[in-house]
Parts: C-alpha cells; structure tokens; sequence
C-alpha cells in the first residue's frame, strides 16, 4: 500500500506541503500583477491539492522501477511519460478551473494566455518535487524492510542456538548416562573412567562449538562420534555405527551442532525402538558444488509417532536455513523401515555467512 | 520375596541386580531385555515384584503391565527422566524409583512393596496410569491385543473400525479381526476424536476409511468403507461425523 495513504498523519503532512505550494503559486500570481489576491488564492491552492493527489500515483512507478537495478533510459523515457501526461492533465483542469473561477457573463482577456508558461513551470517544478519526494520515501522504507529482516534473521539464528543448545542438555541422555557409570564402577573401573571422559569431552564440545557460526565438519563428525560411543556403552550390541566421511569435505564449513540432533534422533527414536538394534548410519561427500550429509537408521514400523523428532528435525532445518538461506536444503524420508535425512549445504571452505 | 528385572539396558541391569543383591530376602529370579521377554518371564516364573523400565523397545513399561494385566505382580517403575510418568506415578501414587538408583531408596521401595504384597494391593490400572502419563493434548497410538498366545502392536492407523461384541471389543484391520477385553466407552476416551468417531453404540469408525454414507431409512443410515464393508450409523453418530467432515 501506499505509504503516505497509510498513516492519516502522513497524509495530511503531504496535503499541507501542497497547500504550501499552492499559496507559493497564489502569491507569484498576485505580486506578478497577474490577478487581484482573491482570485490568486482562489485559483491556486484547489490546484496544488489536485497536483499532489495526481502525484500519488508515481508511487507505482518508484516501486516498479527501483533506482539502481533499472537502465537510465528507460527510467527518463518512463518519467518523461508520466510526468509529461500528468501535466497535461494539470494544465487541463486550470485552464477549466479559471474559466469556473470566471464573474458570469465574462471571457478570457486576451493578456490571460500569457499566464501559460507560468503554469507549465509551477507545473513542471511541483511534479519534479514529487518524483524525487516519491523516490525518497521509496529509498527509507526500503532500507527500513532490509534493516527489519536482518534483525529477524539474527533473532532466528540466535534462537535456533538456544535451542540446540538446550537439546545438549537432554536430561533422559544425561540420567541413563550416569546410570551407565553408576553400574561400570563396580565391575570395570577402567571403563567407568572413560566414561566420565567422553562425558565430560562430549558437553565441553558442545557448549564451545554452540558458540560458534560455522564449524569445520570433521569438529562435528568428532562431536557425533563421542555421542555415540557414549550411547554404545549404553545399548551394547544393539547400536552399530559406520561412518563414510570423504576426505574433501572434512574442511567445508557447517553450522555447528546441526549433525548432532539428528544422528540423537537416529539413535532415540530409531534404533533404541528395535529389539535387535540397527546401524546408524552417517555419509558425507561432495556433490558438484555442494556437500551432501545423509543420516540414515533403521526404524521400528510399528514406532509410535514422536513428535519429539519433529522438533529435532523443524530445528535443524530453521538453522540450516537461516545461515545458509536458499542454497541450502533438507529432506526427511521416512519409510517404513528406514529414516534418512539428507542435508544438502553449499559446499564452501570459508566461514558462513548469513544471507537473506 | 522373588523379583523380576526389566531393562533393555544391561548395564543398567546389572547395576540394579547388584544392588538387590544387598537387599534381605530378595531373590533375582530372572531379568527381561524388553516388553516381550518382560511379560513371557513374568507368567513362567510368578515373581512377587518386577523393576520394570518405561521406555524401553516395542513395548514400555506401561503396555508391560496393561498386556499383564490381573496376573501383574507387584510393580515398581524404573525411569531415567520422563516427566509425564513421573506426574502418573504421583497422581496414582505408583512407586518407582530414579536412575541412578540410590540404595536406601531401593530398600525402602522393597519394604513398600513387600508391604503390599501382605496386604494383597492391587496392582494399579495400567490404563489410567498410561493414560494420566501420556502427554496433554495426546491420544493413543497403538493398541496391544493378546490373540491365540500373541501379543500384536496395532497402530491406529491400521485400524479400519472397532465393533463391540458382549464385553469384548473386536478390532478390524485389512479383513482380520482381533479380539480385546476392553470397553467401548473406556477406549472411545483414549481415541483422538477427530480420527475416530463412534458412529453407532457398537461401532466406533476410521474416517479415513469411510468411501460414503447411504441413507438407509428413517434416521437410519449406513456408512460404506473403502472396502465395501457396510456399517450401521445412528442418528447421533450420523450428527458427529457430519460435523466433522462436513
């Protein structure tokens, strides 16, 4: 919508600017000696207001026709146009104007046309004021959209951080953790004592790397291959790993903690679902220009539906796109009897940087 | 007293056997990896008292003690962290105890339910515990039947509608028919409302099976599954899913 339409203030600001206009007009008129004051005041400020409603509708063109992104020639060609049309018109209704404004009974004197090249300047002059107003106005509420979406992207981003940072802290993970060290220190202390390592190894990694904007992918790949070895000594047998991690793509800049809850997803709702365990699985490679990750589990049919998963998953993807905007993407397919996710990232080696 | 333990976790097994072991007049008699074990083991040894874990593959802790059912055993719960059991157990003042377990608090849980046992408690109604520990705002997602020696895990879903029959109630999924002692009404609680519609008093309907609704007679009508299994609807029924499809 219009921005001077919008806000009744602003209207009649613009309004007011106009009648200024016009009495600047009257007062040329009356002093010039080109009519008595009466009929100046009468005449000109109705047509000042008339001009500025007309020049309302260069609203349009400022917003079709960003300064910076369109050729000069066609921008001139356009105001040209408009311009030139809306004077016309302008010019129109004064010259039906006076004739109203006319004692009855009288005509034009014939020294009354030489008022023209007056109007066609007052015109000319208040049309080009409200092309570079419009312009103006355009140029504010632009960087007032931009400005407003950068804050929005860095609240977003900062929110997702929290998040997941919330999620290092997953208190059933931490519980059945200890439970685990709880029962090693009677029979292999040896055992217990690598535990509260990766323990400890695994939360200091977190809160260090939460802190970050980008990470390397091998800091990740170490985080998720503490995670779980820690969950292996939990569920023995039935959780199996393999990863397939290209040497290329060990550099390539990643949001930090992004693998982390979804290879926790694999683990919690998939494999710890299924009476003789599965394999997580976790690949990462170089596609073209991009570096795919793919987190694959086998899953219970039978599972109930968690809706824990799908906030793991919302999650990640907000992360995921808020640092990397369109250029990167995630897909879930869920079958049956397998869960893959796949993340798709730009594939570069520098820092992230957000984009909108 | 003889005891049953229940994790899928062997160390966290092994931790509370050896912490049994230092209780008086306690017997480890047997210790169960998941649900399916848990409720075998259960009917073949007669223990006094299981430690049964909640989360656990197949089946929990809770489905343990509803498939049990009156041949339960004194029960006391095991968890790491779950907020909504924790709040059941209060509510149904259910003893169950933290891991990792303190010792005095695991002597102290035997006394109770030794206790219990002399008194001849009941077992509590593993329905209104699993139900008062589902989170709010979430229906059941499976429903656990015995038939002929099996236990089946149906998801909802499955379930094309659900017909009483004396105090039975028999559950139809792709042409097969599965019996369960349960009551109409009690289940139609548990249901998601939106997905599962009583639409006569011995039929509760999937309306995703649901092809169309024929008008059978006066205030009668039928409704035709996907399938081309005809149901009867009653007015009311008739009411309630006109409301909710429209």
């Amino acid at each position: 919508m219009h921005p001077i339409l919008k806000h009744r203030s602003r209207l009649l600001l613009y309004l007011a600017v106009w009648v200024a206009f016009g009495l600047l007009l009257a007062g040329v008129l009356y002093f010039g000696g080109k009519a008595p004051a009466y009929w100046s005041f009468m005449f000109s400020v109705p047509l000042a207001l008339l001009l500025g409603l007309q020049s309302l509708s260069f609203w349009h063109f400022v917003q079709a026709m960003p300064p910076g992104e369109t050729p000069v020639g066609r921008m001139a060609a356009t105001w040209l146009g408009a311009g030139g049309v809306s004077l016309a018109v302008w010019l129109a209704a004064a010259y039906g104007w006076a004739l109203m404004l006319l004692p009855e009974g009288k005509t034009y004197p014939p020294e009354a046309l030489g008022m023209l090249p007056l109007m066609i300047f007052a015109g000319a002059i208040g049309i080009l004021i409200a092309v570079l107003g419009h312009y103006l106005a355009g140029a504010f509420q632009r960087s007032r959209t931009a400005e407003r979406m950068a804050l929005e992207l860095q609240v977003m981003a900062r929110e997702a951080e929290l998040k997941s940072l919330r999620a290092q802290l997953d208190p059933h993970f931490l519980f059945n953790s200890l439970n685990s060290v709880a029962a090693l220190i009677g029979n292999d202390t040896a055992a217990a004592r690598q535990m509260c390592f990766m323990m400890a190894q695994f939360f200091r990694k977190s809160l260090s790397l939460g802190r970050e904007q980008s990470i390397a992918l091998s800091e990740e790949i170490s985080l998720v291959e503490t995670f779980l070895a820690i969950e292996k000594v939990r569920f023995g047998d039935r959780l199996r790993t393999k990863f397939d991690v290209a040497e290329d793509v060990l550099n390539v800049a990643v949001p930090p903690l992004m693998l982390q809850p979804l290879v926790e997803n694999a683990v919690h709702h998939g494999v710890a679902h299924l009476l003789e365990g599965g394999e997580v699985r976790v690949t990462a490679r170089r596609r073209d220009a991009f570096l795919e990750i793919v987190v694959e589990n086998p899953c219970d049919p039978d599972r109930p539906a968690s809706r824990s998963t799908g906030v793991g998953l919302a999650n990640v993807r907000s992360r995921v796109e808020t640092l990397c905007g369109h250029r990167a993407s995630v897909d879930v397919d869920a079958g049956e009897t397998n869960f893959r996710v796949s993340i798709l990232l730009p594939g570069d080696v520098e820092k992230i940087r957000a984009t909108s | 007293m003889r005891v049953l333990v229940v994790d899928d976790e062997t160390l966290a097994r092994s931790i509370m056997i050896e912490h049994l072991s230092k209780v008086p007049d306690v017997e480890v008699v047997g210790q169960a990896a998941n649900g399916f074990e848990a409720v075998k083991l259960t009917e073949e040894l007669n223990p006094d008292l299981i430690f049964l874990d909640i989360q656990m593959p197949k089946l929990s802790g809770f489905e343990v003690l509803e498939l049990l059912a009156e041949r339960a055993p004194a029960v006391i719960f095991t968890t790491a962290f779950d907020e909504f059991a924790l709040r059941a157990f209060e509510v149904h003042a259910v003893d169950y105890l933290l891991k990792p377990v303190e010792p005095a608090r695991l002597v102290a849980a035997v006394e109770r339910a030794a206790e219990r046992l002399r008194n001849r408690t009941p077992p509590p109604s593993a329905s209104e515990l699993s139900a008062a520990a589902r989170p709010p705002g979430r229906n059941l997602e499976r429903v656990l039947i015995r038939h002929e020696g099996r236990v089946h895990v149906l998801p909802l879903e499955r379930i094309d509608y659900i017909e009483a029959q004396d105090d039975y109630l028999s559950f139809a999924s792709a042409g097969k028919k599965l019996r369960k002692q349960q009551t109409m009404s009690e289940l139609e609680t548990q249901l998601d409302g939106t997905r599962f519609v009583r639409i006569h008093r011995s039929f509760i309907l999937n309306i995703e099976r649901l092809a169309r609704i024929d008008l059978y007679g006066k205030d009668s009508w039928l409704a035709i599954l996907a399938d081309g299994t005809k149901l009867p609807m009653s007015r009311t029924g008739h009411a309630k899913l006109k409301e909710l499809i429209g």
